[in-house]
């Protein structure tokens, strides 16, 4: 009984535990960053029994929930995990605690509404990842949107509006093609196969068949590009990734982790997922155009990240690149390159989002993103700066660290058929080793010329307490990977050979 | 005429209730003084009586002598109209006290124009249909000028009435001229000449053509919806939250019998092109220009054009489908529609002023309850799941890619995407802007707030659960004349 609802029981606790936050007075600050912060460690709990209970061999889905939602057009609520959905998961839930914790301080006005917010987006976020009815997922898809709107716009900084709008609308975009796409698709199920259904399971088998033949308006084309623009935008690929700074710069902290390490992986995954089997024909068909575009994003990112002032916007072309890679490795498409792509959503979203979290620390302190700001803060803050360090080389690919795992795969991967993109991939680590530590150089180990620096405290325990789950795996993937590779490996097998 | 049957009378049941307490809610006004503060509430016992007869009496399908046909489809109509009337009249008793402007005649007049609405779509006839149209559209006339000492509301009565009596004009030139085409003026005999007979003749086509240009001004699509603004900006918010509904959910039914009726999806190709234009005109301009309004609800009059347009592509798609696809449209918009009328009755302080959206800054933290049912409703009318408005949509989108026509699916997600701009406004506006220095001051009202929480929560129940609003949907559209 608990275990066969066990993955709708995380899917869903998140936002029953909102609607009881509802009915709790926003007075009662410190009730609800508790209330939150529990729920979410036991939904990583519970995710966690998902992990101890996954067979690793078994390349289908597993958990498996279906039931009829809106029987009247064949759409049902099917969820279900394989090895890439549960590395994804499980990201997930270990990043809602670590940033309703590293929010504790730093979100003081409407407790009660962000943690709703957090909670929401939390079920939207797990909900897209097991979603297997295109429907539901659809509806997951668009679910996050919403409380992510709220978190950027009403506890962001200066240009919060802007910035939360650009967000939706973007998202937006994408999303309604993909509708039109998706009940093309069941019409063209129903015309083959007289059934109707949404489910992603009946769809490999009939949108393969869509024609692509016939020019750039071939329904097979027409609908792989409605997917791939909606998940595009979401990763976001160059050069449809204006929304991201904004996005980054103007969301409170806890808003950037979530946007980096969870929101960003859903484009890639949606074109693992989605694109990559649905549509092979025209998923070879469009490879050599991502392959350029993954490519180009790599060095843009890295050159713009290059010149940044400002810490987080830093972070956040950094994450252009890094996500470039993971592309590239998607697109080359071997075993080794897809595997090292999942590896390599899962290490940025835990170095990508430990950064944000500790630029966040440093803020709340110092109310400033400016590098020119700091300076010689290694000798006030040794803890930081030690944190801070490990996170980097992980971010640039140190090895014994994850990034390098991921990056390696991918590279070594995608050499076989694209040795030049690789070569210019390379290009890329090397230019994200630069701007990287340059920033920490200038951050950390400059002369101390603001006297206020002279004065800022060192983390508290909370602070590392928030930021140690993520150390930790950051090690654990570096130096152990194959604890994480092997769960995916059939699951990743199964998509390259459809 | 014959002598009306027992069965008759059991099958209007409903509209006798409403016209009768139409009646005793004068006499209550008059004599009895000290009921009049709960005139409100008498109105909503009649429309609760109404909707007990409707759903426990038996549908005996087509009565009077064939020119009403009371089954599922009407108990549909009937029931949306009445949850219609019943969330108005509920947060019309403090609306009108805060008004000064607490009379009888308004619920009166109220019940009339729902009993007119609901004639108007249960009728096979074009007679009993004229009959209903004037009897929705009259009260109407004197609704939106109710706050006679408040000049935009006399103006929107006026401008109502000239453009009301000019759709009559039309509607009624349309009828004679089917009749004089086809000697009947029962939808059914005139949908079997047409579709057994070799199509559209010139006078058929003008005639049809007429009444269902006398409908688009009731339902204020482009080019008929110039008064759409200026009536919902001047009418007491109440009468608009009616009028944005009531008389356009009948509307789309009886153009959806005219369509079905005679097939126009198949026999008239330059149908399809001319209300295909006409939808996606009424998108397209309704979106667009709702984007640089200030006053809430000249936004919505704007977004309630586009909606129409929404609606028009599953008119076009007609048949089965596309006729639930146009049931499941009108409850999602009643719904969201209310919903947010309701907050913008609560939110407003005076009704001589515009409803400016700036005046809402702040007010997500000042009054969670109806400014998160506004934001429901609001994300619902943009198309954002999982609340009802987005099954609407899929609905009617999902009709038009099955029937082939896949350009009108994909130029009405593009204008959900556009709608979402100004959706969104209000919600930032309302969450993310501070209180302005004078905080407007907004009258609690109980009864308005519990309207648009309760409409909120239609929204969330029915977008969370849609089967059994597509059910209905689906049973009741077997009840077309074809």
């Amino acid at each position: 009984m608990f275990t066969e609802h066990l993955l709708s029981i995380v899917i869903l606790a998140p936002a029953a535990a909102a609607l009881l936050l509802g009915l709790i007075p926003g007075r009662a600050v410190r009730l609800h960053r508790w209330l939150a912060l529990v729920v979410s460690l036991v939904v990583f709990a519970l995710s966690c029994l998902l992990w101890t209970g996954f067979k690793p061999n078994d390349p289908g889905f597993q958990f498996v929930e279906w039931t009829d939602w809106i029987p009247q057009f064949g759409i049902t609520y099917h969820v279900g995990i394989d090895g890439i959905s549960l590395l994804l998961v499980l990201l997930t839930t270990l990043l809602v605690p670590v940033v309703i914790l590293g929010s504790w301080t730093s979100i003081t006005d409407k407790v009660k509404g962000f943690h709703i917010s957090m909670l929401l987006l939390t079920t939207g976020m797990i909900g897209a990842f097991a979603a297997l009815d295109l429907f539901l997922f659809y509806v997951f898809w668009e679910l996050m949107l919403v409380p992510m709107y709220f978190i950027i716009g009403v506890w962001g900084g200066k240009r919060r509006i802007y910035a939360a709008v650009k967000f939706f609308l973007f998202t937006m975009i994408g999303s309604v093609f993909m509708l039109v796409a998706i009940i093309y698709m069941a019409w063209f199920h129903h015309q083959i196969t007289g059934v109707w259904s949404y489910d992603y399971l009946d769809f490999l088998h009939t949108a393969p068949l869509l024609a692509t033949s016939g020019g750039l308006l071939a329904p097979g084309l027409l609908v792989f590009s409605a997917f791939a623009l909606a998940f595009a935008i979401k990763v976001p690929m160059f050069p449809l990734h204006t929304w991201l700074p904004d996005a980054h710069v103007e969301a409170p902290t806890g808003g950037s982790v979530i946007l980096a390490g969870v929101l960003l992986k859903l484009g890639t995954y949606g074109f693992l997922r989605f694109n990559r089997p649905l549509f092979p024909d025209a998923w070879d068909f469009f490879a050599p155009l991502i392959i350029v575009l993954a490519v180009v994003g790599i060095l843009y990112g890295a050159f713009v990240a290059l010149v940044q002032p400002d810490i987080k916007k830093l972070v956040a072309y950094s994450s252009v690149s890094h996500l470039g890679f993971v592309m590239l490795g998607l697109a080359a498409g071997t075993q080794a390159s897809t595997q090292g792509a999942v590896l390599q959503m899962v290490n940025h979203g835990l170095s990508t989002g430990a950064l944000f979290l500790l630029v966040g620390m440093v803020y709340e302190r110092r109310h400033t993103r400016l590098i020119e700001d700091y300076g010689g803060i290694a000798g006030v803050m040794p803890i930081f700066t030690g944190i801070f360090l490990v996170v980097t080389l992980a971010s640039i690919g140190l090895p014994g660290l994850n990034g390098f795992v991921g990056e390696f795969l991918i590279l070594a991967g995608s050499w076989q058929g694209h040795p030049v993109a690789v070569v210019f991939a390379g290009l890329g680590i090397i230019f994200g080793a630069v701007y990287m530590l340059w920033m920490v150089q200038r951050v950390f180990w400059n002369p101390l010329v603001h006297e206020e620096n002279r004065t800022l405290s060192d983390l508290n325990l909370r602070e590392i307490l928030s930021v140690t789950p993520l150390l930790v795996f950051i090690v654990w993937i570096g130096v152990h990977p194959n604890t994480f590779l092997s769960p995916m490996e059939a699951a990743v097998r199964l998509i390259l050979t459809r | 005429m014959p002598i009306p049957t027992h069965t008759d009378l059991v099958a209007i049941a409903p509209e006798l209730i409403l016209a009768l307490s139409a009646g005793l809610l004068l006499v209550v006004e008059a004599f009895m003084p000290r009921l009049r503060r709960y005139l409100s509430e008498l109105t909503l016992l009649a429309v609760l009586g109404a909707v007990w007869a409707r759903l426990s009496f038996e549908l005996p399908g087509i009565v009077w002598a064939g020119m009403l046909k009371i089954d599922e489809l009407a108990a549909f109509v009937d029931l949306y109209i009445l949850v219609a009337v019943f969330l108005t009249a509920w947060m019309a008793g403090p609306f009108l006290r805060r008004t000064e402007s607490d009379y009888g005649e308004f619920y009166s007049l109220l019940l009339l124009a729902a009993v007119g609405a609901m004639v108007m779509a249960s009728s096979l006839d074009l007679l009993p249909l004229f009959l209903g149209l004037e009897l929705l559209s009259i009260p109407l006339y004197v609704l939106n000028a109710f706050l006679r000492r408040n000049p935009i509301s006399v103006e929107a009565g006026l401008k109502y009435f000239v453009v009301g009596a000019f759709a009559s004009a039309f509607v009624v030139y349309g009828i004679a001229l089917l009749y004089g085409a086809t000697t009947s003026t029962n939808l059914v005999a005139i949908g079997a000449q047409v579709v057994g007979g070799g199509g559209l003749n010139p006078l058929l086509a003008i005639g049809v053509a007429m009444v269902i240009g006398g409908l688009a001004f009731k339902l204020a699509l482009v080019p008929c919806h110039g008064w759409a603004p200026d009536v919902y900006q001047g009418g007491p918010t109440p009468v608009t939250a009616f009028l944005s509904t009531v008389p356009k959910g009948a509307a789309l039914v009886v153009l959806l019998r005219v369509v079905d009726g005679m097939d126009l999806l198949h026999i008239s190709p330059r149908w399809v092109l001319a209300a295909g234009v006409v939808a996606v005109a009424s998108q397209t301009l309704g979106n667009i220009v709702a984007i640089v309004q200030r006053d809430v609800k000249r936004m919505l009059a704007y977004s309630g054009i586009a909606h129409m347009g929404y609606a028009m592509v599953a008119v076009i798609v007609a048949g089965t489908e596309g006729g639930a696809a146009v049931l499941v449209y009108l409850a999602a918009y009643t719904l969201m529609n209310l919903g947010a009328f309701a907050a913008v009755a609560l939110m407003s302080e005076r009704e001589d002023q515009p409803h400016l959206i700036g005046d809402l800054a702040g007010q997500g933290w000042k009054r969670p309850v109806v400014a998160l049912a506004l934001t429901v409703c609001l994300f619902s009318l943009a198309g954002i799941p999982p609340l009802v408005g987005f099954t609407a949509k899929f609905v009617v989108f999902r009709a038009a890619v099955n029937a082939g026509l896949v350009w009108l699916a994909v130029i009405g997600v593009i204008n959900s995407l556009i709608s979402a701009f100004y959706y969104l406004r209000v919600v930032y506006v309302m969450y993310m802007q501070p209180l302005p220095k004078r905080e407007p001051s907004f009258a609690p009202a109980l009864p308005i707030s519990a309207a648009a929480a309760i409409a909120a929560l239609g929204v969330a129940v029915f977008g969370l659960y849609p089967t059994g609003l597509l059910a209905a949907a689906q049973t009741a559209i077997l009840g077309l004349v074809r």
